[in-house]
C-alpha cells in the first residue's frame, strides 16, 4: 500500500507547496513510509527565519511564562492520549521510520512525554530560576538593581540521531525562554518535531508559528550558514566532527552551544547481588541496555560489577544474558545495517580474544554479553545495539579512576548500591566527569529538568538585561512627586 | 515434527495465538484450515503466512458457538482436504483482558458465564462432534484445547473466562478417557498472559512487568511461544500422552 509522502517540514508564513521536495523512503519493504523533505536554499531559510522572528515578537514575547507552560501542557496532554490522531501518527510511523520495536517506541514516548507536563515544566523553570518571574519582568537582583531574562529572538536547533522525541528537550526549553525556533531535523528521524508543532498548533496556532521545522541534506553549507546568520543562539547535537564543522560556520555574534556524543556506564555493588536481588538487578540493567538499542547517550557501554556478593560478576553476566534474551522476545532489536552488524561482530570478536574475556550468547543472536574477569578491567566503548560488557571489579570505589580518562565524554552512571555509598561514589564520579548518577533501570529516562550534560536547560538560553543598581535612585531625582 | 500430508483445523485462527499455531503447523508441512469469525482480511493474512511458511491453507468463516455452523465448517474442511487429523480448539467468546475494567464478581450475571462457556465448551463440543467420527474411523487423531494458566493461578480473576476454561479442561480429561481406547488423544495447553494479541492489548505494561518479574523465564508469552507445545501434543512425539494440561507460561505455574 502506498501512502502520500508525509511532510516533515513546518514552514510558517511560507507556501510549502511552492518548494521542491526530496522524497525519502524509510522502513520495511512491506510497510514503507515516504517522507517529503523540503529543499530549502539559503534565501528560503532566511525568509523562514524572518517569519519566525516576526511571529515570536508578536506572540511568544508577549506571553507570560505561565501561559507558555499551560500551552505546552495542553499540547503534551494531546500527545499522551494514545487515541489522539497526532499520537496515533507517532505510534504508527516512528517505529517504521526508525526500525525500533513499536511497543518500545510507544512506551518510551509516553514515559518521555510525561516529563514535559505542567508540574515537570515548572520544575524545569524552578531548577534554573529562583524566581521564574524574571522571564516576564524586571526582578530584584541579589547584588542590587533589577534584572530580566530574555531569550534569543531566534534560536537555531540542529538535531541529530534517531531516538524519537529528542527535539522536544530543546524546543520546550526554547519556548520557556520565549525564543522562536528554527529546527533542522536529522534525516534519520525527521518526523517527531513537526508532529509536536502540530499538537501545539491545535492548542495555540499563533504560538506554533514561532517554530519552523526545516531540513537540508547533511553537508549542505549554504542553508546552514543562512540559519546560523539569522539566529542569535545555536544549539547543535551530534558527533564532534559534525559539531566542529557547524561551529566553524557559526558567526562570532551567534552564541553556540554544542551537545556532543556522550557515553554512560553502570556500576553494581555487591549488596545488589544477593540471592533475592540478583535477578531484579539484572533486569534493570538489561532494561537500560535494551532501550533504543543503546543509541541514546544515556545507555550503558560497560557494567562494572563488584566481586564479593552472593552472585559473582560472572553469575550476574549470566542473569543479564537471560534478561536480554527475554527482552529480545518482548522488544526485539531493530534490523541492523551491514555496517552496524559488522561493528557488533568486530566488538564480539575482540571481546572473545581478550585475555580474561568470554562471551555469552549465540553469534547469530541479537544481543551479546561479554564478560571480563578484571584482567583488562578498563572502560571501553560498546558497538551498541545490545552489546554490553560486564567487567568484574574488586571494589566499586576503583571505578572512578578507570573512567576518568574519558572525562570529556562521560555522562550518566547507573548505580545499584546502598545509600551510604551512593553519595561517596557520586562524589568521586563527579570529579571524574560524570554528570548524572541514576538508579539502574532509570538510566535512559532522565527526570524532568535534569542539568543536561551538567548545564542549565533554560538559563543557558537567556541573557539578562539589568537595570543598574544606581539607576533607580538617579531616576528618583527626576520624579514629579519628589519634594 | 513432520505434519506433511496431515490436515489441521485451527479455530479462531485469523489473529493472535490462533494465527501463530496455524502458521507453525503450515511450517511443518500441514494443510491448515483457518477458521475465523468475522475478520476476513486478517484470515487472508493468516492464509498468506501459512503459505509463506510452506504449507497449504484454506479459510473458512464460521461462528463455532453455533452447532450447525461448526458442522458446516468441518464439512467444508473435509471437502477441501478429505480428512482432519488434528483439531485445535483455540476460539473463545469475545473477551478483553483488561485488569482495570474487568467485571468484578458482584458485577457479573449468569449471561457473562454462559457466553464464555458457550465460547469455550460449547464451541469445542460442536466441533468435536463433527470431527470425531472421522478420527474414530481411522482410530487416529489428536485434539488440543487452549485453556489458560489462570485456572491454576488467577493472577487477575477473570471469573467468567477462567471458569469456562476450567470447564474445558474437565471436558478434555473426560473425552481423553473416553476416546483413548479408540486411538484419539486429547490434551490441553494452558498459556500464561500472551502479549500482544488483540484481546490482551488492554493489559498495561505495569501488569506485564509484574507478571514477568514473577516468572522464572522472565517475560510474558508471545503468540509464537504457544505454538510449540501445541504442535508437540498434536504430534507422534506425544503419542503416550492424553488428558494432560501443559502450562506454557515461563514457569509461573508449576503443576
Amino acid at each position: 500500500m502506498t501512502e502520500h509522502p508525509i511532510l516533515a517540514a513546518r514552514l510558517p508564513g511560507m507556501n510549502a507547496d511552492a518548494l521542491g521536495h526530496v522524497t525519502q523512503t524509510y522502513g520495511p519493504a512491506d510497510a514503507p513510509v515516504s517522507i517529503a523533505l523540503p529543499k530549502l536554499d539559503a534565501a528560503a531559510i532566511a525568509a523562514v527565519a524572518a517569519s519566525v522572528k516576526t511571529a515570536t515578537r508578536r506572540t511568544l514575547k508577549t506571553y507570560p511564562v505561565a501561559r507558555i507552560v499551560d500551552t505546552l501542557d495542553a499540547a503534551i496532554a494531546r500527545l499522551l492520549d494514545r487515541a489522539h490522531p497526532i499520537r496515533r501518527q507517532m505510534d504508527r510511523l516512528l517505529p517504521r521510520l526508525t526500525g525500533y520495536d513499536a511497543d518500545m517506541v510507544g512506551l518510551g514516548l509516553t514515559r518521555y512525554l510525561m516529563t514535559f507536563r505542567k508540574p515537570e515544566l515548572l520544575r524545569f523553570l524552578a531548577e534554573d530560576f529562583p524566581n521564574p518571574a524574571i522571564l516576564d519582568g524586571f526582578q530584584p537582583l541579589p547584588k542590587g538593581g533589577y534584572g530580566r531574562a530574555y531569550g534569543a529572538d531566534l534560536t537555531a536547533h540542529i538535531w541529530a540521531g534517531n531516538v524519537p522525541g529528542l527535539p522536544l528537550w530543546s524546543l520546550a526549553a526554547g519556548l520557556l525562554a520565549k525564543s522562536g525556533a528554527v529546527g533542522k531535523v536529522p534525516t534519520a528521524e525527521p518526523l517527531f518535531a513537526g508532529l509536536f508543532v502540530d499538537a501545539l498548533a491545535e492548542v495555540d496556532p499563533a504560538l506554533a508559528e514561532c517554530i519552523a521545522v526545516v531540513w537540508w541534506q547533511g553537508g549542505e553549507e549554504a542553508p546552514e550558514r543562512a540559519l546560523l546568520e539569522a539566529a542569535e543562539l545555536a544549539l547543535a547535537y551530534g558527533g564532534n566532527a559534525a559539531l566542529a564543522a557547524i561551529r566553524a560556520r557559526t558567526p562570532i555574534t551567534t552564541r553556540f552551544l554544542a551537545y556532543g556524543h556522550k557515553v554512560s556506564f553502570a556500576m553494581i555493588g555487591r549488596e545488589a547481588l544477593d540471592a533475592a536481588k540478583t535477578a531484579e538487578t539484572a533486569r534493570a540493567a538489561a532494561y537500560d541496555v535494551m532501550r533504543y538499542d543503546q543509541q541514546g547517550c544515556f545507555a550503558p557501554h560497560v557494567i562494572f560489577v563488584e566481586a564479593g556478593g552472593r552472585s559473582s560478576p560472572e553469575r550476574f553476566a549470566g542473569h543479564l544474558a537471560q534478561e536480554l534474551q527475554a527482552f529480545e522476545r518482548t522488544y526485539p532489536r531493530r534490523a541492523l545495517s551491514l555496517g552496524e552488524a559488522a561493528d557488533v561482530a568486530a566488538w564480539r570478536a575482540a571481546a572473545e580474544t581478550s585475555p580474561g574475556g568470554a562471551v555469552i550468547g549465540d553469534p547469530a543472536g541479537l544481543w551479546t554479553v561479554a564478560f571480563d574477569d578484571g584482567t583488562d578491567g578498563q572502560f571501553s566503548p560498546s558497538s551498541l545495539n545490545r552489546a554490553i560488557r560486564v567487567v568484574a571489579v574488586q571494589r566499586l570505589e576503583d571505578v572512578a579512576a578507570r573512567v576518568a580518562p574519558y572525562r570529556r565524554l562521560l555522562q550518566t552512571a547507573g548505580l545499584a548500591c546502598a545509600p551510604d555509598r551512593l553519595f561517596a561514589l557520586s562524589a568521586e564520579l563527579g570529579l571524574a566527569g560524570v554528570r548524572r548518577v541514576a538508579a539502574l533501570g532509570d538510566m535512559t529516562a532522565p527526570e524532568a529538568g535534569w542539568h543536561h550534560d551538567g548545564r542549565f536547560n533554560i538559563l543557558d538560553l537567556v541573557e539578562i538585561t539589568e537595570i543598574d543598581g544606581r539607576a533607580l535612585p538617579t531616576a528618583d531625582r527626576l520624579a514629579a512627586y519628589v519634594d | 515434527m513432520d505434519f506433511a500430508g496431515k490436515t489441521v483445523l485451527v479455530t479462531g485462527a485469523s489473529r493472535g495465538i490462533g494465527r501463530a499455531i496455524a502458521t507453525a503447523f503450515a511450517g511443518e508441512g500441514a494443510g491448515v484450515v483457518v477458521n475465523y469469525l468475522a475478520n476476513t482480511e486478517a484470515a487472508a493474512e493468516t492464509v498468506a503466512a501459512c503459505e509463506a511458511a510452506g504449507g497449504d491453507a484454506f479459510p473458512v468463516q464460521a461462528d463455532v458457538t453455533d452447532l450447525a455452523a461448526a458442522a458446516r465448517l468441518v464439512k467444508e474442511a473435509l471437502d477441501q482436504f478429505g480428512r482432519i487429523d488434528v483439531l485445535v480448539n483455540n476460539a473463545f467468546g469475545p473477551y478483553r483482558f483488561d485488569p482495570e475494567t474487568r467485571k468484578r464478581h458482584w458485577e457479573l450475571d449468569w449471561n457473562d458465564y454462559q457466553r464464555q462457556i458457550d465460547g469455550s465448551v460449547k464451541a469445542a463440543h460442536g466441533l468435536i462432534q463433527a470431527v470425531l467420527p472421522g478420527m474414530l474411523a481411522r482410530a487416529d487423531g489428536a485434539i488440543v484445547m487452549l485453556a489458560t494458566d489462570l485456572v491454576a493461578r488467577p493472577s487477575v480473576p477473570y471469573h467468567d473466562y477462567t471458569t469456562a476454561k476450567a470447564a474445558l479442561i474437565g471436558y478434555a480429561r473426560n473425552l481423553a478417557a473416553e476416546t483413548g481406547p479408540l486411538g484419539v488423544r486429547v490434551n490441553t495447553v494452558a498459556p500464561g498472559l500472551v502479549y500482544p494479541t488483540d484481546a490482551s492489548r488492554g493489559t498495561k505494561q505495569a501488569m506485564r512487568d509484574a507478571i514477568a518479574s514473577q516468572t522464572p523465564l522472565r517475560r510474558v508469552a508471545t503468540p509464537a511461544d504457544i505454538a510449540g507445545p501445541v504442535l508437540f501434543l498434536a504430534s507422534p512425539w506425544a503419542r503416550f500422552m492424553t488428558g494432560q494440561t501443559l502450562y506454557v507460561d515461563g514457569g509461573l505455574v508449576m503443576a
